[in-house]
């Protein structure tokens, strides 16, 4: 009798938004193996026509939840570009503090709640609770205490409220600085204890590696998530940020709602996994340590280690804000009052995403009223990369039980910590 | 931080299912709200829930509730005395189903030792803003319950 692998999994779980896996095979051979994205597009880019530059960053960071500080940050700095405004070193510090908070905040909520009830044979982190209470604990404090992070510096936890075209609208006190400090002092523990969890484990992540390029904020001397050019593991130079098209090189899928990328291959990978690949050697002590009790190399080309990467950055993120703290502390923190003129001008910005790299880019006429608007989200990037994935694993795989490869899959996907619902796209369309 | 914290849940763009959160906004400016004590708005919950609780001794919470009871009609209960009807599909952190959350929560040691929950029948939950006049009408009533419920 012919062995039938027929795979369908509708809205896959412990992802954020809708993504459907499709494969069919008959007696080894394959007919089918797509990674489809059924999910509606937002109109983003339609809705901030018309609108103040002022109002942008409000708008665009309702694009996501998990990542409105990531998109706030993004517009606000392609706003500046635009419009020619520049920040102080103060403001600068103090988005970068808010940026990190969204990092802790989002990898251990995905690597917590997402991804180690796979590594743990449990559908989902509620049965963690009663054969795990003890990791489930202490993922929810480290998860809590990247929440108050983003609460001080932008006012509240999703959709920061203080971050503003020229600055902030208020910057901390001292006092909530040295109490941010203390409270990330005391995560560090909490973090070692989730990668001793997670290396305890390692063995459950696939042994599965697929050679791809990885796309990745690049600044000298420093692990980025924040200024930089845009770096790439095919090529030594790196692309301004100006020209973020040129990378993405976005198109249109049949099998997609969202739109796939493709640069120097047929796709590239973003992400923790990218960001390491091309930034390890700059990560500080403590985040180096638990990245060698990983044995995570550069150049590695298993998707699944993207995890590992989430947590080695859970550490670093602290290990510099720490810093950056330290660093606003001794200049001391001033209010700023900022005076802003609106002009006509264009400009794109870009941070990394917890889930990878993100591009915004407006035009603005001479009042600062948005006449364009083009965002390219990490997601939307690894689309085609998964779908690359998918096709060199399935036929590795395909001798194994239909559960078994269903699960290798699912876990592939929620290796990329993808926003699907982030990464849908307003897509300009023209009768004729 | 204050033992007790009263935790409104809740969403305000599906008309009566806002309730909580438009109670937690009255409770906070209330004269009869005890100094020191939060009212938090919580939004739709989930697992931020566990965040706020941590710690405390009390847990107030105020939602809207499916009881069969008149549109507008709250009653007081705590977590032993029902049963939720509502059976998750566990695909989505957004998804937090209260009673389960603070069952989870008792099973890591991490629940206060008294929950107090105020449920609110609605009579429209669609999408739309504006709660509907029969619970519109009875605010002050709720407001004064629940913070009358604070200062015991």
């Amino acid at each position: 009798m012919a062995k039938k692998i027929d795979i369908n999994v509708q809205h896959i779980t412990r992802v954020e938004g809708h993504g459907n896996i499709r494969v069919k095979a008959t007696d080894g051979t394959i007919e089918k193996v797509e990674w489809q994205v059924p999910e509606a597009p937002r109109f983003f880019e339609a809705m901030v026509r018309g609108r103040s530059y002022d109002d942008i960053q409000t708008i665009v960071s309702r694009i996501c939840g998990i990542c409105s500080v990531t998109h706030s940050l993004a517009a606000i700095k392609a706003v500046e570009n635009a419009i020619g405004v520049t920040v102080s070193d103060q403001a600068d510090k103090l988005r970068m503090l808010c940026h990190y908070g969204e990092q802790i905040e989002s990898h251990v909520l995905h690597v917590g709640y997402l991804v180690a009830p796979d590594l743990l044979g449990q559908q989902s982190v509620v049965p963690l609770v009663e054969s795990h209470p003890d990791v489930v604990k202490t993922i929810i404090r480290a998860h809590k205490a990247g929440n108050k992070w983003m609460e001080v510096i932008g006012g509240r936890m999703t959709h920061p409220v203080t971050i503003k075209v020229g600055g902030l609208t208020k910057a901390p006190t001292e006092q909530e600085l040295r109490d941010l400090k203390k409270m990330l002092e005391e995560v560090v523990p909490d973090l070692k204890t989730i990668a001793e969890v997670v290396l305890s484990l390692a063995d459950k992540l696939p042994a599965f590696e697929r050679e791809t390029e990885y796309i990745a904020l690049k600044e000298p001397g420093h692990y980025t998530f924040y200024h930089g050019e845009i770096g790439s593991s095919d090529v030594d130079a790196t692309t301004p940020v100006q020209n973020f098209e040129s990378v993405a090189n976005e198109y249109v899928s049949p099998q997609s709602t969202a739109k796939w990328c493709k640069w120097h291959r047929d796709s590239y990978a973003v992400g923790a996994l990218a960001r390491y690949n091309l930034n390890a050697e700059h990560l500080l002590p403590l985040a180096t340590e638990v990245a060698k009790s990983f044995g995570l190399e550069k150049g590695c080309c298993n998707p699944y280690m993207n995890n590992v990467a989430q947590v080695i950055e859970c550490v670093q993120v602290v290990e510099h804000g720490l810093q950056l703290i330290d660093e606003l502390l001794t200049a001391g923190v001033k209010e700023e009052t900022v005076k802003v003129e609106p002009q006509a001008g264009e400009g794109a910005g870009c941070v990394e995403a917890p889930r990878g790299i993100l591009f915004h880019r407006y035009a603005f006429d001479k009042k600062g009223m948005c006449e364009s608007a083009n965002i390219c989200i990490p997601t939307g990037q690894n689309h085609a990369n998964i779908q690359k994935d998918f096709e060199s694993l399935v036929p590795q795989v395909i001798d194994k039980e239909q559960d078994e490869i269903r699960l290798l899959m699912e876990m592939l996907v929620r290796a990329y910590d993808p926003c699907i619902s982030c990464s849908t796209h307003y897509l300009d369309v023209e009768f004729v | 931080m204050n033992p007790t914290v009263i935790i409104g849940l809740g969403n305000p763009l599906m008309r009566d299912e806002g309730i909580g959160i438009r109670l937690v906004e009255r409770i906070r400016d209330d004269s009869r709200l005890p100094a020191g004590v939060e009212a938090l708005d919580l939004g739709t919950g989930g697992l931020t829930v566990l965040h706020a609780i941590e710690g405390r001794s009390r847990a107030i919470f105020v939602d809207c509730a499916m009881m069969d009871e008149e549109p507008g009609t709250m009653r007081r209960f705590t977590p032993d005395q029902v049963r939720t009807r509502r059976v998750g599909l566990r695909l989505s952190l957004h998804e937090g189903d209260l009673l389960s959350i603070l069952e989870m929560a008792r099973e890591m040691d991490a629940c206060p030792d008294e929950v107090v929950i105020f449920g609110i029948q609605p009579k429209v939950v669609e999408q739309g803003e504006g709660l509907s006049p029969e619970l519109e009408e009875r605010m002050g009533e709720y407001v004064g319950r629940v913070c009358g419920c604070v200062g015991v």
